[in-house]
């Protein structure tokens, strides 16, 4: 699904990934884990393709080079970026919203546009699924939403747009215990063979929830140690500083 | 090109049955603006749009005597029940008020019997006090609310070629009255003409007066409205302002809220591009206590548009608890175009809330990389900031039908997206 291999950015001659290696296969749900400043939203913003970073190395979608392809055309390749920090868009309907993003992808995908009704139906379902309220569907884009509403909203993207890679990050960070589950819920739900997820997290808490199948420390923009759900407890107990 | 533009008082005597009086004040005026001329940006008032440079740029030749044209059959709207005006070229052409009692309702041409002189330095208006003839007086009577909006068609005949078009109108809505007006421009000519209202609205206590105005096609007219708006008592008075694509645009709006607890609202989108001009210049007056005012201002400008806000507030000594509410926010998508604002505020009375606030800039990059990485590409996204943007407007307007009415009239505006 996903290989990078000896990638480095930086942003203003500064470097922040220094040679990342990370090979993720379809169904696979990996976890990233680091301090702050390691470099984990900077991977992110790469892989969905935003500019302002100068980028070597290799980056493989589905055996294809990514790194030239625009952001638009990633997210209708099927590569999905949960932000940390979702953004407000004044003025826009979130209900439009979401059926014009999801027209444009299955357009993309070669499927036909989708009716009002049919979308409406699909939703209204993901949206009992997650626990939210129908009325957010009537607000503009993010607007006023609370921080958990505004991550709940990226998951509800997520699953409406149905990617084959989904990249979250930070997406547990600021949420009760009870956003917390609804979250891990809305993931574990779209796990398939095919679909593969790249979780990004200070904490070991969501993981409790997602059972991820690897997890990979990243400091100083490289991963410098993998392993699977015994690593993430250990650094819970440890702090990063004892890894190295 | 024209230069030192001039009209000679003949003109006057070919307005045909008129009181002593009255072209004794025209015979004033006229000589007022001969006197300037169009307005240059040397007057403070049209710093930001000079318009003797602009007729001297994009006119030969100005011809001030208009042929009366007709119009065989106006399209009327069918997405909502309405009464309607229809004005052609300035002048009252026919109305129909069929959901209305009638004996409530005056329509009729416009007869001017004001002939004392405003202290007002705008050539402009000068220039309509001397050679407007054309024109309507609408008059609501007392305690009677429209049952349904009354849409004013004002439609622009393909015969108009460097014409310069001076028409006066009045509103008066009467004790307790309501009235709901929807403003709709369309322009059937294809060359260069100017055309100069001056509006007096007037709310007597407790009335109500809602307005909406559109106009979107792109055209070559050069409009210039003054309007004067005076508000009694209780009186509540809201206008939404949707132009766009004219050539040059300037609405000069002035509101007295002359009454205790009166109020007035003003909202404008705006879509600017391609060598669009256009400025939107207000004065709120509140000359008594607790009146409330609220503006706000948005323009998206593109390639060579330049849109302009002139926003003043004056609270008198008296106008106690006033609270006057003023915002300008502007969005630039090119290079070329260009946004200015000078609000300012005058208060002369110590117990206000006032508050006023203006922005510019261009699009946030990190939303439009937030729609990217949802699939719409970078046109769609920045389409949709801007519909967001202007959309924020239409969203205030509270009934339904109007509401979608104005949605599908204005995606129309955001040329070229």
């Amino acid at each position: 699904m996903l290989e990078i291999k000896n990638l480095k950015a930086s942003v203003n001659n500064r470097d922040i990934l220094k040679g990342l290696n990370i090979t993720i296969k379809p169904g696979e749900l990996h976890a990233i884990m680091g301090p702050n400043g390691s470099g984990k939203s900077t991977l992110a913003n790469v892989l969905s393709g935003k500019n302002g970073y100068e980028i070597s190395g290799e980056i493989k979608y589905q055996g294809k080079d990514l790194i030239e392809i625009s952001v638009d055309e990633r997210a209708q390749k099927g590569i999905f970026l949960a932000f940390q920090y979702p953004i407000e868009i004044p003025g826009v309907n979130t209900n439009n919203f979401l059926k014009t993003v999801l027209n444009k992808v299955r357009k993309a995908r070669g499927e036909q546009e989708i009716d009002t009704l049919s979308f409406l139906k699909i939703v209204k379902e993901r949206l009992s699924e997650l626990g939210i309220d129908e009325k957010m569907l009537s607000r503009q884009l993010n607007v006023g939403f609370s921080g958990g509403e505004k991550k709940k909203n990226e998951i509800l993207q997520m699953k409406i747009l149905d990617p084959n890679l989904s990249i979250l990050d930070e997406t547990d960070s600021g949420l009760d215990i009870d956003a917390l589950k609804i979250i891990a819920n809305g993931v574990n739900s779209s796990r398939d063979k095919k679909k593969s997820f790249l979780v990004i997290t200070h904490y070991q808490r969501l993981l409790n929830y997602i059972n991820p199948d690897f997890v990979h420390v990243l400091s100083d923009g490289k991963i410098i140690k993998s392993g699977c759900m015994e690593l993430a407890e250990e650094l819970e107990k440890t702090g990063y500083k004892k890894i190295n | 090109m024209i230069e030192n533009f001039k009209i000679n008082s003949s003109e006057i005597g070919k307005i045909k049955k008129i009181s002593q009086e009255e072209k004794d004040f025209r015979i004033k005026n006229l000589s007022l603006f001969n006197k300037r001329g169009f307005p240059n940006k040397r007057n403070e008032d049209w710093k930001f749009s000079d318009l003797r440079e602009i007729v001297q740029k994009n006119f030969k030749k100005l011809d001030v005597n208009n042929t009366r044209s007709k119009v065989k059959k106006i399209n009327l709207i069918e997405d909502f029940d309405h009464n309607y005006i229809a004005i052609i070229n300035g002048e009252l052409s026919s109305s129909n008020f069929k959901f209305e009692e009638k004996n409530k309702i005056k329509i009729k041409n416009f007869q001017n019997d004001d002939f004392l002189q405003e202290n007002k330095d705008n050539p402009l208006i000068h220039l309509n006090h001397a050679l407007s003839n054309r024109g309507y007086l609408l008059e609501i009577k007392e305690n009677y609310k429209f049952k349904k909006a009354l849409i004013i068609y004002n439609i622009f005949t393909k015969d108009l070629k460097e014409n310069i078009l001076n028409s006066r109108n009045k509103i008066k809505i009467g004790k307790n009255s309501e009235l709901h007006t929807i403003d709709l421009v369309t322009n059937d000519s294809k060359y260069k003409f100017i055309n100069n209202v001056y509006e007096n609205i007037i709310l007597e206590s407790n009335a109500i007066y809602r307005n909406i105005c559109i106009q979107n096609a792109k055209s070559e007219g050069y409009f210039h409205k003054f309007s004067k708006n005076i508000l009694a008592s209780k009186s509540k008075y809201s206008s939404f302002i949707f132009p766009s694509g004219l050539k040059f645009n300037k609405l000069d709006l002035e509101f007295n809220l002359e009454g205790e607890d009166s109020e007035c609202n003003i909202q404008s989108a705006s879509f600017l591009n391609r060598n669009d001009h256009q400025e939107i210049k207000t004065r709120i007056n509140h000359l008594a206590p607790n009146c409330k005012s609220y503006q706000k201002v948005k323009n998206v400008l593109d390639s060579d548009g330049k849109g302009v806000y002139q926003g003043k507030i004056f609270v008198k000594d008296i106008a106690q608890k006033t609270n006057a509410y003023q915002l300008s926010k502007a969005i630039l998508l090119s290079d070329s175009s260009e946004f200015d604002a000078k609000p300012e505020l005058e208060i002369y009375a110590d117990d206000v809330k006032c508050s006023h606030g203006s922005t510019s800039g261009s699009l946030d990059e990190d939303s439009i990389y937030y729609l990217m990485s949802r699939g719409l590409n970078r046109k769609e996204s920045v389409k949709l900031l801007v519909d967001g943007f202007l959309n924020e407007v239409i969203e205030m307007i509270k009934s339904n039908s109007v509401r979608k009415f104005v949605q599908n009239n204005l995606e129309g505006q955001i040329h070229g997206y």
